[in-house]
This record gives C-alpha cells, structure tokens and sequence, in this order.
C-alpha cells in the first residue's frame, strides 16, 4: 500500500475542485427523497405519540377514530408491542455484568417514557385524516413524575424509566491507566485545573425530515421500505433479523436522496419496521414522513454529558494526570450506536494531542425520560475534545501561561506512521500518523498572536471585549477495523464493498456501500475512478443506496466513506487492471508483467504498442481473442475492512468580542487548519469543514435542547431553538496540512466531522480568554453562551 | 409557568366572591374562557378559546372550585385537553378585605404545558401570563362597574 502517496494514477481530477454532479438535481429542485415517491394505491401513517415525559397507560380506545371515514387500520402496542429495535454495541459494567437492555417496543403498550414515544398508528387514505383520526383516540395516562438530568436520575428515589433498572444506569465504564495511579500522579501534581461542566444536549436537525415507505408485493412475496437513512444495508439487517425475522433476501432497502443525516439516520428507527408491518397488514404501500415538530422530539440527539474533570501539571507545565467523572444521558431507549458514542467513540480519545501519562475515566450510562441519545457528527470525540481544550485553555489562565506553549510543549512529536511507528495512547487506540505542531504553528501565523494580545489591550481601553481560543483536535474516522470493534461490543462489522462494473464499452458503473447524503459522493468516487482507470468522469456512474443493486454496505457515518469506502472502491480497481492487463498482454502477445497501465492504456513497456482501455472492456465482453483459462467479463467487487481507524487533526482558532453591557458574543475570526490526510476534492472537503464549524459553532453560543421539570422540550420549534445562520458566522478562514494515511491506498483520513469536533471548544475558550482579560474569573459558562449567561458570569 | 397576580377592586370580598363562584362571570372576565357549564357542586365543563402568538386551539375541560373558604379563599383547578396539549393548572385566590369597599384579589399559581404547546413559544408564554393576567382584572373591574 506504500505511503499512502497516489502515484500510480493520473491526477486528471485527483486534487481538482471539480463541481458536484449531484448539485443539478438537488439546486434545481429535482432531488428524488423518500417523501418524493408515491407509489400506486398508497396510504398515509400517523403516529399518535405522549404528550408526557412519564405515564402509564390505562386504557387505549381506538373505537371513534377506527369508525372513521378513510382509516384503513389502527396499530396499537397490543399488537405489535411484542417486536422492538436493538441496540447495536454491547457495553459491560466494570463488574462484567452486560449492560441493561430494556426493550424498545415499536409501540408503547404499559408505560411512555418519553415525550413523543409511539403509542399508535393510524393508516389512512391520506394524511389529513389518519392525524384527525389519531387525535379521536382516546388514551387514559396516569402521569408519573420524570426525570431529564443523568446526573440526578441516579440518585435514590429518582423516577425510573425501566421498573426493572435500578438507579436507571445502563452500565457503568471505565477507561485508561488504573485509577490509583491517576490519583497518585493528580496528588503530585504542581498544578490541578478542575472544570466541572455540562455538554449540552443538541438536535441534529437535518434538512429533510425522516420518511419511510413500506411497501409488500404479494406476487413476488417481496418487501420494499424506502427510507431517509444513511445505511440501508444496515437498516435491512437490523430490521430482517433483530426485529420482524423477515428473511433477508426477500427485502430491499432503497435509501434515495437523503437530506442531511449527521448520525440520526444512521439509526433503525421503530417507524421503518412499523411501515413494513402495516404494508404486509393492508396490503397497500403505507407512508410515513414526520412533522418538523416530531424530529425534535424523536430524531436521536446528540452530546448530553455532565462532567467533571481535572487535569494535573507539574511545575514545568507538563501534564501529569487526567481524572474525569462524566455521566452520559442515554434518553430512554437505547439508539442503534448509543452505548458505543460515550464509551469507544469518547474515552478513547481523551489522549488528545498530548503526552499526558496517566489517564482515567469514569463514566456512567444513564436512561432519563427524554428522546434518545446518539451519535451527532463526531459523536463522542466533540465531547472528548470540548473537555480536553477547555481544560488546556483554562489551565493557561489559571497558571498565567501562554496556552499555545502550553500545548506545543505538551504535544505528541510528530511521526508519519511509515518510518516511524505509530504513537500509542493510554486509552487503547494507535494514531497512525501526526504532525500537530505543524497546525498550530500554521493557526498561529495566520492568527498573529502577539497582534492580537496587542489588539485586545487596546479594544480594552476603549471598553470592547475581545478574546482568543485554541482548540487542537484529534478524532478516530475512517470507522473501524472490525476485529477491533468486535472485542470492544460491536454487533457488526465496520469494513465497506465496492464494486467496479466496467461495461463493454468502456463505460463504468461504480456500487458502493457507502451512502450519499450530502457529501458529493457521486463527484469524489468518481474522481478517483476516472482518475485510476485514465477515463472521463463522465463515463463513471456512482450507484448507491439500493439493497437490491448494491452487494452489502455499512453506510455513512464516522468520516468513513472515503477511507473505507474509496478504499474497497480502490481495491476493485486494481483487480480491474491487473485482468485487463492479462487481457492485453494476450492481445500484445507479451507477459502480462510487462505491460503498465498510465493514462487508460495498457503498454508494453518500452514501446509504442498499447490498447486502449475501452478496447480491453470491449475484449473482455467479446471475448473471440482471448486468454485461455480467463474468464470473459470486467466486473469485481470488494471488501475492505481497515487496518486502524484514521486520525485527521487539527488546530482551530476564535476571535470573539463580547459586549460588556449586553454580553452578546460576535464570533470576529475564527481560524481552522485541518489535517485530513490527502484530499481528493479541495471545494468539497471546504465545504465539508464549513457545515461542521457552522453546526460547532451553534453548540457553543445558540443550540441547546431545554426540558422543563416535567420533561417537555420547551424549545421544540425553529421559533424556540436557535439554529445558527449566516450573520451569526464569521467568513471561515482556512487552511490545510496534508499528513497522509500510511495504511489506506488513497492516503485519506476523512473530512466530514472535523468542523464540528475542533470549533466548539474555541469559541467558549474565547469568551472565557475575553472574560478574563477583563478581571472576571470564570471557568465555565454553560453553553449555548447566549448574551444572558455571558452577562450573569461578567456581574459575579 | 408560573401565574401569579394581584389587584385592589373596589368593592366588599362579598361581592367579589359572589362573582367569582358565578360560572357566567367566571367566563366572562377569565381571558379566553368562552363558556363555563355546572357539571356537579363546583365543577364546571370549561371551553376555551386561546390564541397566543403562532399557538392557537379551542380547548375542552374541566375547572374545578376547591378548598372553598367563603368570601376568603379558593383553589381553582383547571385540566384543559386539546389537539395542540394539555393544560394542568393549579391557582390558589385569595380575597383580602382592605375596607368595607376594597379588597385586594390575589392569585398564585402554575399551569404545566404538555404536547406542541410546550415546545412551541414556551417562554413567549410567561410574557402573554402576564397579559393576560391585566386582561382578567381589567374585565373584573368591567364587570363591577357594570354592575354597580
């Protein structure tokens, strides 16, 4: 696999800013999502969901609503409450003990536990009615007392979600070097910063709303579900054989064009199973798309910790101990990759970019009666990395250091995982290759650090706030090597297919696992193919989404689906020109050793003899002069499963200026330098860093889902929470390093996470660092920093 | 949400409490209760009609008047169900007599929102509280003065 360098191809595009083919159809109003398709004699789901956090059912009568006019069958849990959704990762409790898995019914038939947990569903003629006939349903709760905070949900005498799961923790876990140690080297440390914090609970907020149609043909006894989710073959797998014991071969899964996932939909959510079950039951496609409303109360959420962490120094400022206490919220069912998102995706990356010797955390799952936890684009790293930067910037303050030599003496030395092995950490992951100083010597440059403290003197005098805040990231993609998942809880293999069909004229169709929705899959794979195999883009044809066309695939998600993707993609390209070559040599009347591939042409070496790469596909199709023992046809699929996953890093900076009078925060600069490995698509790997700190960004001064002591989501509107928008950003300013992969064949480490995982901590850092520079000693300030927390911190 | 309120009306605690165990007047000065119809001894089928910013519904319930200390005090409870949530609120009055022609009216209290009406302009709510809480003394002194 070499260095991970891409020698061997052409870069006709490799490293182009080429514009997204897909963009046609999706600025021009032609994309073809889920809710998009209507199939003849179709009918509309409802779902009736709880009004209330916590309460049992009494009594469920469905009598008016099934009289009338247009319903076509009521679901209730009596019914279909029996099936429900797993959980894909099996996390143990210290002890050994497995985790706490209570069921996760399609339909609730004794308790709610949730604010919009299912209670029935109602098929009509269209979706007027089924919701005017829901609401007919009469429903007798008895409401409980419930509870919303992790931390307090485990205290005695707490409402519990599940009868049977005392002090409503799933497991409890822990991570690193043995605590007595971390203790030890904490007592003699010079130097200890506490943070005591709350990573606040998000919305993932895709575009497009969840929709699912269930379709079964009795002719064929097939099952179709159309659905927005960025794993199909997953959703198939999940849905055959955890849930409807449907045999798989006799269900596809289409994921058409899916608006925006960032991990919730990545999850197998009861409606797909619901919509299959009521599609067998009446013998008709049902629909099901959910309200704006609904996806906040039921599209799995992200982040939720209530931590406390400390990080020792000894005199020369180096990092002796880190010892962290976090409990994670789970809501009240256990999502596909939830117990995986604190745990494996979190704690593993509490190294950061740092030497620190002694790590450890403890960490407590908890149910709460709230919407489900899971991963939210970066998924458990942002949390790693806000805990990590916000306690290396407070540190700096508290210490009165510059927090950029507070780093750069603390870093990892750099290796590139060829020559130099790579760098192992004390909580189980080997970072294949680093260069961090690198970034931030580049953020600093592009920062002028001097300037700004300089600047930030002067804006005091004249009664502004300005502040400063570094973030130097690292996060685990390329997901995942899957023995390595495997001993760790995964249910599932992380490896990716792709397969190469070239036509016989020289056209070529591309399967992938990997799922676009948003990404500008169909540009980047086929950049790369056309690349590979010397031909236009144009004649390359990116297919994905289809159970049905596609062989398998794990989906999208964790920055994947070019390093594990692109690489199963890749490794079908060379089988394509190793029998293409053999093909051509019959043809040249040479060996096939001495023909080389450049420029889609086979040649034999040293001369001017060459055929065309459509002549081969043409040979191999019509195969009359043809090498013996070979058989005709140019088409291969592969596996990859990845060696390690990936470690893209990098270094982000902010410039805020807070109002004195007001505590209203302006983000003026912020700054990103990010080390991705090598980039196919410069414009779409921008694009990608630009969403990421848009939606990090947000975090850190407007998102934040809030209960009220009933469990009702009090801000379940785009009237209540605050998503971030144009002018509540500043124009990006970016750079890259390019420290490839050393054990992928693209040199890729993936790209669409980052923004997200390195931006939040800077921002808050910033306004801490503006805060400070004005007398006021805080440490913490909980996020979203809106104008009244940032104005409350400057009065105590 | 919290609800509380309060008010000099000039008129004996007598009067006002007459008033107010009144379903008609009840409905009358209560901002957005349209009908109030005697179900049993104090307990009343309440309509209402509410349109606060973008959340508008017709609501069906039930008010209830308990803890009844005449002409000093009572607890009003109100379960109010409809397509956008439900409303649980519980608000204890208080009449004052400050003289033979005054008395101070007071209430104190808190609703509990569920369903779309507590995700959607919950903390637009307490503004309109407040709203409506001069709506209802504004309408009682209406009430009086039409009386008087």
């Amino acid at each position: 696999m070499g260095n991970g360098g891409l020698i061997i191809m052409s870069n006709k595009f490799i490293g182009k800013s080429v514009k997204r083919v897909e963009d046609k159809r999706f600025i021009t109003g032609k994309g073809r999502y889920t809710d998009d398709i209507n199939l003849p004699g179709m009918t509309h789901a409802y779902i009736l969901r709880s009004p209330y956090a916590h309460a049992r059912i009494k009594s469920i009568d469905t009598s008016a609503a099934a009289a009338m006019q247009g319903v076509v069958t009521i679901m209730t849990g009596d019914e279909v409450g029996h099936y429900g959704v797993p959980c894909g990762w099996q996390v143990n409790f210290k002890n050994g003990d497995i985790m706490k898995e209570p069921p996760h019914p399609l339909l609730v038939k004794d308790k709610v536990r949730h604010v919009g947990d299912a209670v029935a569903m109602v098929v009509a003629e269209s979706r007027e009615i089924a919701q005017d006939a829901a609401e007919a349903i009469v429903v007798d709760y008895e409401v409980l007392p419930a509870i919303t905070d992790a931390s307090k949900a485990v205290e005695a005498g707490a409402p519990l979600v599940h009868d049977d799961v005392p002090n409503n923790i799933c497991f409890d876990w822990e991570i690193g070097n043995p605590k007595a140690e971390v203790d030890e080297a904490m007592a003699s440390a010079a130097h200890v910063t506490t943070l005591e914090f709350v990573n606040q609970r998000v919305s993932p907020n895709a575009m497009e709303p969840r929709s699912y149609i269930g379709h079964y043909d009795g002719v064929y006894d097939k099952y179709t579900l159309y659905t927005s989710t960025q794993n199909p073959h997953l959703i198939r797998l999940l849905m055959c054989a955890f849930v409807l014991g449907l045999p798989e071969h006799k269900v596809r899964v289409v994921g058409p064009d899916v608006g925006g996932g960032f991990g919730s939909k990545i999850y197998h959510y009861t409606e797909e199973a619901l919509v299959t079950l009521a599609a067998k039951k009446t013998g008709r496609p049902v629909k099901w798309t959910e309200t704006r409303s609904e996806a906040f109360l039921t599209d799995a959420h992200g982040r939720d910790h209530v931590t406390k962490a400390e990080m020792g120094f000894d005199g020369d400022g180096k990092i002796v101990g880190l010892r962290i206490k976090t409990f994670a919220n789970l809501g009240a069912y256990l999502s596909t990759f939830s117990t995986a998102v604190p745990t494996y995706l979190h704690g593993t990356l509490l190294q950061g970019l740092y030497t620190t010797p002694k790590i450890h955390l403890d960490m407590t799952c908890v149910f709460t009666n709230t919407t489900a936890v899971d991963a939210y684009r970066g998924a458990g790293r942002p949390e790693a990395t806000y805990l990590l930067e916000r306690l290396l910037d407070l540190s700096a303050l508290e210490m009165g250091v510059n927090p950029t030599e507070l780093r750069l003496k603390n870093f990892i030395p750099a290796f590139d995982g060829v020559t130099q092995p790579g760098y192992q950490t004390n909580v189980a992951l080997q970072y294949d290759s680093g260069n961090y100083h690198g970034v931030l010597h580049r953020g600093l440059e592009m920062l002028g650090y001097e300037d700004f403290r300089k600047a930030q003197k002067e804006a005091a005098a004249s009664g502004k706030l300005l502040g400063v805040g570094f973030s130097t990231y690292i996060e685990a993609c390329g997901i995942a090597p899957s023995a390595v998942v495997g001993s760790l809880g995964a249910r599932a293999g992380l490896y990716e297919v792709g397969q190469v069909r070239v036509q016989p004229t020289g056209k070529v169709s591309v399967f992938t696992g990997a799922h676009s929705h948003g990404q500008g899959h169909e540009t980047t794979f086929a950049q790369v193919v056309a690349d590979r195999l010397g031909i236009p883009m144009e004649d390359v044809d990116i297919i994905h989404g289809d159970s049905d066309t596609v062989a398998f695939g794990m989906g999208t998600y964790g920055s994947r689906s070019l390093a594990v993707g692109g690489s199963a993609i890749m490794k079908s390209l060379d089988k394509i020109i190793e029998k293409g070559a053999k093909i051509a040599a019959h043809k040249l009347e040479c060996s096939p050793d001495d023909i080389e591939f450049v420029d889609g042409k086979f040649t034999v070496k040293g001369t001017d003899k060459s055929l065309g790469f459509g002549d081969i596909a043409l040979t191999a199709y019509v195969p009359h002069v043809y090498p013996a023992n070979l058989e005709p046809g140019l088409d291969f699929s592969s596996f990859y499963d990845p060696t390690n996953f990936t470690y893209p890093f990098g270094c982000h900076i902010a410039v805020v200026e807070v109002d004195k009078e007001t505590g209203a925060t302006k983000v003026k600069r912020f700054i990103a330098v990010d080390d991705v490995g090598n980039v196919i698509n410069p414009m779409i790997v921008d694009g990608q860093i630009h969403g990421g700190l848009a939606q990090g960004i947000g975090q850190a001064l407007l998102e934040g889902v809030e209960f009220d002591g009933n469990g009702q989501i009090i801000n379940g509107s785009y009237m209540d929470y605050a998503m971030p928008r144009a002018d509540d950003l500043p124009m990006f300013e970016l750079d890259r390093q390019v420290t490839p992969c050393p054990h992928n064949p693209l040199g890729v480490k993936g790209a669409g996470e980052a923004g997200c995982i390195g931006s939040t901590p800077a921002v808050v850092n910033a306004v801490i660092d503006a805060l400070w520079s004005a007398g006021h000693q805080v440490k913490d300030i909980r996020m979203p920093l809106t104008s009244e927390r940032v104005w409350s911190a400057m009065q105590s | 949400m919290e609800l509380t309120g309060i008010h000099t009306l000039n008129a004996p605690a007598e009067t006002i409490w007459a008033m107010l165990m009144n379903p008609e007047t009840l409905a009358k000065v209560t901002p957005g209760i349209s009908r109030l119809e005697l179900e049993s001894e104090g307990v009343y089928k309440a309509i209402a009609e509410v349109k606060i910013g973008p959340v508008a519904g017709k609501f069906e319930g039930k008010a209830e008047v308990a803890n009844a200390v005449a002409p000093q005090s009572f607890t009003l409870r109100v379960v109010q169900n409809s397509k956008i949530g439900n409303v649980n609120a519980d608000i204890n009055m208080t009449l004052k007599p400050l003289s033979d022609t005054q008395t101070e009216l007071s209430f104190d209290g808190k609703a509990d929102m569920s369903g779309l009406l507590a995700r959607t302009g919950n903390r637009v709510m307490s503004g309109v509280a407040s709203t409506l809480t001069k709506q209802f003394f504004k309408n009682f002194e209406d009430e009086l003065s039409a009386a008087g």
